[in-house]
């Protein structure tokens, strides 16, 4: 049964060596926004520009997020926040670590809310930037 | 074939027992299918987020066992697991306790220390306890497992090695595959036996298989809501 480990692992070490390390993101596609502030807006404008489609008079949280390695990380947070009826929209992009959360405008977003549902969820909270879209 | 038709048994025994119905036999295929159709296992989930519950089968060459868990925090889970254990040819359940010991959480990865323990309900002599831990980015899995297992009749060890490797990256909802090699060992049968397999997971489902000629058939399926 040995020769199935060695098997895996030469598989492994193989695709390491030879493979796109996908950790070091290619940024080529991708840009880094500026905001109004000056702050970087470090998403993915294809999935931004997706994500606004059919919303509108609303406001966007951008909420970095460390810890997000899987689907089932994604899916508590999403079902997390569609519980928040101010909530229009979400989605979590794994690739950047970004939980991109569609509010109504008159929600008053407070940071320390946010984090706290990220960290239910068993995730940390890194960041936050709130676009306004009229 | 034995095996199959000792797996059918257990879970037509199982209903039976929990919804109270005589089901017949030639039933049992159509509700398994049901079954594994809504539900899904993995070790390498033993918490899920605040609130949320999970509902796993696993299966290999010493045990089948069926386990609903939930979740109050994301720190720990309380669950009822019901087995049928093919070394000690007893059937009996396990009211589980899951914490959540250490969680360290990076830009790319994920890495945990759980503890687990459960107490059957054939009375506190007959319990387990260990150790659970994984380190995982969306690329690389590592993780292992020790449980020290006491009953009325011998008491044992199992470990457990797991590393795999996800052959692409899917986004958020895509189908996800990982390649992996597990190593156990049980002191009852007092070998390690290495084998590799595959994991499959979309949605709220997954499941994981492997198969060796030592252990036979060594599957996990997972279902979270």
């Amino acid at each position: 049964m040995n020769k199935f480990l060695i098997i895996g692992l030469c598989f492994m070490i193989s695709h390491s060596l030879f493979a796109t390390d996908d950790m070091n993101h290619d940024h080529k596609g991708h840009v880094h926004g500026e905001l109004i502030d000056g702050k970087d807006l470090d998403v993915d404008p294809d999935r931004y520009q997706n994500f606004l489609k059919d919303l509108e008079d609303c406001q966007i949280a951008v909420v970095s997020v460390i810890g997000m390695v899987c689907d089932f990380c994604a899916q508590g947070i999403e079902k997390t926040f569609k519980k928040d009826r101010n909530v229009k929209k979400i989605d979590v992009d794994l690739s950047k670590g970004k939980v991109l959360i569609a509010y109504s405008k008159d929600k008053a977003i407070e940071y320390k809310e946010i984090e706290q549902k990220i960290l239910a969820n068993g995730q940390n909270a890194t960041g936050l930037k709130i676009i306004n879209i009229n | 074939m034995h095996k199959k038709g000792s797996v059918l048994s257990f879970i037509r025994i199982l209903l039976n027992y929990v919804v109270c119905v005589n089901i017949p036999p030639m039933g049992i295929k159509k509700l398994l299918f049901l079954i594994l159709a809504v539900s899904s296992v993995a070790e390498a989930r033993p918490i899920s987020y605040s609130g949320g519950s999970t509902l796993m089968s696993h299966s290999d060459n010493m045990r089948d066992s069926l386990y609903l868990h939930y979740s109050p925090t994301y720190k720990y889970s309380l669950g009822l697991e019901a087995v049928k254990d093919d070394f000690l040819s007893s059937n009996y359940s396990y009211f589980r306790l899951t914490y959540l010991l250490n969680r360290k959480n990076t830009q790319y990865s994920q890495r945990n220390l759980y503890f687990q323990s459960g107490v059957s309900s054939k009375g506190i002599e007959n319990k387990f306890y260990g150790l659970h831990g994984d380190w995982e980015t969306r690329r690389w899995f590592a993780g292992f497992g020790y449980k020290k297992v006491e009953n009325e009749i011998i008491d044992f060890e199992d470990q457990y090695l797991q590393i795999g490797l996800a052959p692409y990256l899917g986004e958020y909802g895509d189908f996800h595959t990982w390649i992996m090699v597990k190593s156990k060992k049980n002191d009852l049968l007092n070998n390690w036996s290495t084998f590799p397999v595959l994991k499959f997971f979309k949605g709220n489902f997954l499941i994981e298989f492997g198969y060796n000629d030592r252990t036979e058939w060594d599957s996990h399926l997972m279902y979270r809501f």
